[in-house]
């Protein structure tokens, strides 16, 4: 947004406007952008999902509020703002206040660092990736704060089982992550997306590959596996079904929201979706290529950049779009299969959601991680780092040669798993059975 | 642009000194570990002008991330939640304040002040100067650091184990949660048998209902 | 920063800092909010090791790995610690640590 600017006011039109004031304007006009646009993702992703979900079910969902029902989320949200705002009596006043915005603000912050196109991230920080995920974390602070504020039995019992879901579902999502990290060796989310040019094989690991914006991280045995594990713990971070249990109406109303109403909620509300669109946008930036998609790099190339200021700005608003679009596209695919995990999964129990996470996610992503460093090793390493074997290999051979080797790793490690993983399941039910006929 | 940084750092500092204060004066210990949260920030922010950027966002994942997180978890789980009309300090805080006080005022302020710290010169505005990143702590940590980044690998696996080995309570102790008809069934045993069966101990109930779930 | 702000700044907010730390620790009566104190310490400390870090030697990366040391102690410590708080609990239905005075179970 800064060269833009720059190059605009300064170039273009010749005002020779200080440096700060260029700053300060584009980092305005960022704001204001991620601001309007996360209410925005909100309000569709509820229509979306809301409409998606009705048509799973043989119903037609929301149709009443303009064509389609489209304005359906407006309507909800000047609902939402005309209601009652209720305390409870014996509420904690102050954090009860509080909490909605803890939950919000994260979500909001992890905007800052989620590229749009190419050259179209707000902050670019080199450690992007990082930041996400430690923002990501403070919002389990704000739903403690709600949950014992209400100074509610169901609401403390929600909060702690969505932190608890949460924390534990946290290692596994960044052990798979970092997979990802050591094969791109960089915690910037950009370069991750650049390393994924290419076509079905990044353009990185086997130079000469035609770069079409395809050599996508979920075509690797590391990046399928890592795949895999990131998108459920997302689930469960996003607190989608078949881990809603932190919400679960049946059990304990609406967990931690159970005290809160009016706009209070509307904020948890939007939290959550924001927080959904976000970990489906991550999703598609770490393993499905973010913006990269055919012509977009091609597009790019021609347009105005730091490494080359004399392009044409015709070409940045065309890259723009075109990223623009593969990327909200993936990202609503992915959101539509959350929506379809949720039309046709039950509820997990909270124990078998810990079992899942701690005996099965976790080691697989830790044998992810191996894998990993067995990628780095052959595709990448030489001599001097010790890796004899591959001395005068050709790249295709490196690459052929990781791929098989990941491949059986990742294969062998799941198949042993489910076994152990069943095995240990089994046993526990009938240790749970012999107590309980003990007991009666 | 020096004055900017001048009052960033003091609105800093003033956060996280009061923050602090309210950490060890506040009655209610969850208002207590808020404030403690709301520290860890002000620490974080004081990082990051001090242009260490992946200690920062380490200090949020970690401190606010998992250490408060599990200090609250903690907190709930042993009952008095509040703590609200249970005395907080000690009979020797005026004590304590005084010996704190005296160590800050007579010892470390003065030395800290005092002492001559030849800080080389730092380089005039505009020039780049070199600043060690994640890369460059990543390199050191498989090269210079080595024994040291096992070792505390080592702790941290041991601290883990050692964590579920305390706070583990055996199978047989934990008390079932029964539905309500075996409840009464069992009432019906108890005063058939015997009326001075003492009544199960009573524990925390939080974690027995987080419990219960999974004793399922 | 470094112009603006001298080092002793730094350094003094780090000593108030534990020794604010040090008053929780010695006269919370909670388990709990001892190990608050003693969380505030070791802040305390990273301040003072990053801050030297980023005075003296910017370009190497001692300081930095200390202060991620400490991080990671001060989480084991912070676990250990709430673990041993959850086990007392137990034994004792207090967490008080003045009505913990019994040598044997």
């Amino acid at each position: 947004m800064y060269d833009i600017l720059q190059a605009l006011i300064n170039g273009t039109f010749g005002w020779g406007w200080p440096d700060w004031l260029i700053y300060l304007i584009s980092s305005l006009v960022v704001v204001t952008i991620i601001l309007v646009v996360a209410p925005l993702q909100m309000l569709f992703f509820t229509y979306y999902e809301r409409r998606v979900i009705a048509r799973m079910q043989d119903r037609i969902g929301p149709n009443r509020v303009g064509p389609e029902g489209i304005w359906q989320p407006i309507a909800d949200g000047v609902k939402m703002f005309t209601k009652e705002d209720i305390v409870p009596e014996a509420a904690d006043r102050i954090v009860h206040f509080l909490a909605p915005c803890v939950v919000v603000a994260p979500t909001i912050l992890m905007f800052a660092v989620v590229p749009w196109g190419p050259g179209m991230t707000p902050v670019d920080l080199p450690t992007s990736l990082l930041f996400f995920f430690a923002v990501s974390s403070i919002s389990a602070v704000g739903l403690m704060m709600a949950g014992w504020a209400s100074n509610n039995k169901f609401s403390l019992l929600g909060a702690m089982r969505a932190v608890a879901q949460m924390v534990s579902y946290e290692i596994p999502a960044v052990l798979s992550l970092i997979a990802i990290v050591m094969i791109v060796g960089s915690l910037s989310i950009n370069s991750i997306i650049e390393y994924q040019a290419g076509l079905l094989i990044s353009n990185r690991d086997l130079p000469g590959i035609p770069d079409l914006g395809l050599g996508w991280f979920v075509f690797t045995p590391v990046g399928f596996v890592a795949f895999i594990a990131f998108f459920i713990a997302a689930l469960a971070e996003g607190e989608r079904t078949p881990f809603d249990i932190p919400e679960a109406d049946s059990e304990i109303v609406a967990g931690y929201m159970t005290e809160y109403s009016g706009m209070k909620f509307g904020l948890f509300y939007l939290a959550q979706y924001v927080l959904n669109f976000l970990l489906c946008a991550i999703t598609a930036i770490l393993f499905f290529g973010g913006w990269q998609g055919p012509g977009v790099n091609w597009l790019y190339a021609q347009a105005i950049t730091p490494t080359n200021p004399d392009g044409n700005g015709l070409f940045n608003v065309l890259a723009g779009a075109l990223g623009v679009f593969y990327f909200l596209l993936k990202t609503y695919i992915f959101f539509f299969v959350m929506v379809w995990l949720r039309g046709a999964f039950p509820r997990l129990r909270i124990d078998q959601l810990m079992d899942f996470g701690w005996k099965f996610l976790i080691p697989l992503t830790l044998a992810n991680l191996f894998s990993a460093a067995v990628w780095v090793a052959f595709t990448r390493w030489g001599a001097a780092e010790g890796m004899l074997i591959t001395v005068g290999w050709s790249p295709v051979l490196r690459w052929l040669a990781a791929f098989i080797i990941t491949l059986a790793i990742n294969i062998g490690v799941y198949l042993w798993l489910t076994q152990v993983y069943a095995a240990s399941q089994a046993e526990r039910r009938r240790v749970e059975l012999e107590e309980l006929s003990a007991t009666l | 642009m020096e004055v900017v940084v001048q009052i960033t750092f003091g609105v800093i500092a003033v956060f996280i000194l009061v923050a602090a204060a309210m950490v060890v004066s506040v009655r209610n210990v969850i208002h207590a570990a808020l404030w403690l949260i709301a520290c860890f920030f002000g620490v974080g922010a004081l990082y990051m002008l001090l242009e260490a950027e992946f200690l920062a966002v380490v200090q949020v994942l970690i401190y606010v991330g998992a250490v408060s997180v599990l200090i609250l978890f903690a907190i709930m789980l042993t009952r008095q939640i509040t703590g609200e009309g249970v005395r907080q300090l000690t009979n020797r805080w005026p004590v304590v304040l005084a010996i704190a006080t005296l160590l800050f005022a007579t010892v470390l302020a003065p030395t800290l002040i005092n002492q001559q710290w030849n800080v080389p010169p730092a380089p005039p505005l505009g020039t780049p100067e070199p600043i060690a990143g994640p890369a460059e702590l990543g390199r050191g940590f498989v090269n210079e650091f080595l024994i040291q980044f096992q070792v505390v690998g080592v702790l941290l696996t041991v601290a883990l184990i050692g964590a579920i080995v305390i706070a583990y309570e055996e199978r047989a102790r934990r008390r079932k949660v029964l539905t309500l008809a075996e409840e009464l069934e069992l009432k019906r045993l108890r005063e058939q048998t015997s009326p001075t069966v003492p009544a199960p101990v009573e524990a925390e109930p939080v974690v027995q209902e987080s419990r219960s779930a999974s004793e399922r | 920063m470094l112009n603006a702000v001298p080092l002793p700044a730094v350094l003094t907010l780090a000593a108030a800092l534990f020794c604010i730390g040090l008053f929780g620790a010695l006269s919370r009566r909670n388990l709990i909010g001892v190990l608050m104190g003693v969380e505030l310490m070791l802040n305390a400390v990273n301040i003072n090791l990053v801050a030297f870090w980023r005075y003296f030697e910017a370009r190497y990366i001692t300081g930095q790995t200390f202060a991620i040391f400490i991080i990671a102690v001060a989480a084991a410590e912070a676990a250990v610690g709430l673990a041993m708080v959850i086990a007392v609990y137990r034994h004792y239905v207090t967490v008080q640590a003045d009505e913990i005075d019994r040598l044997r179970g």
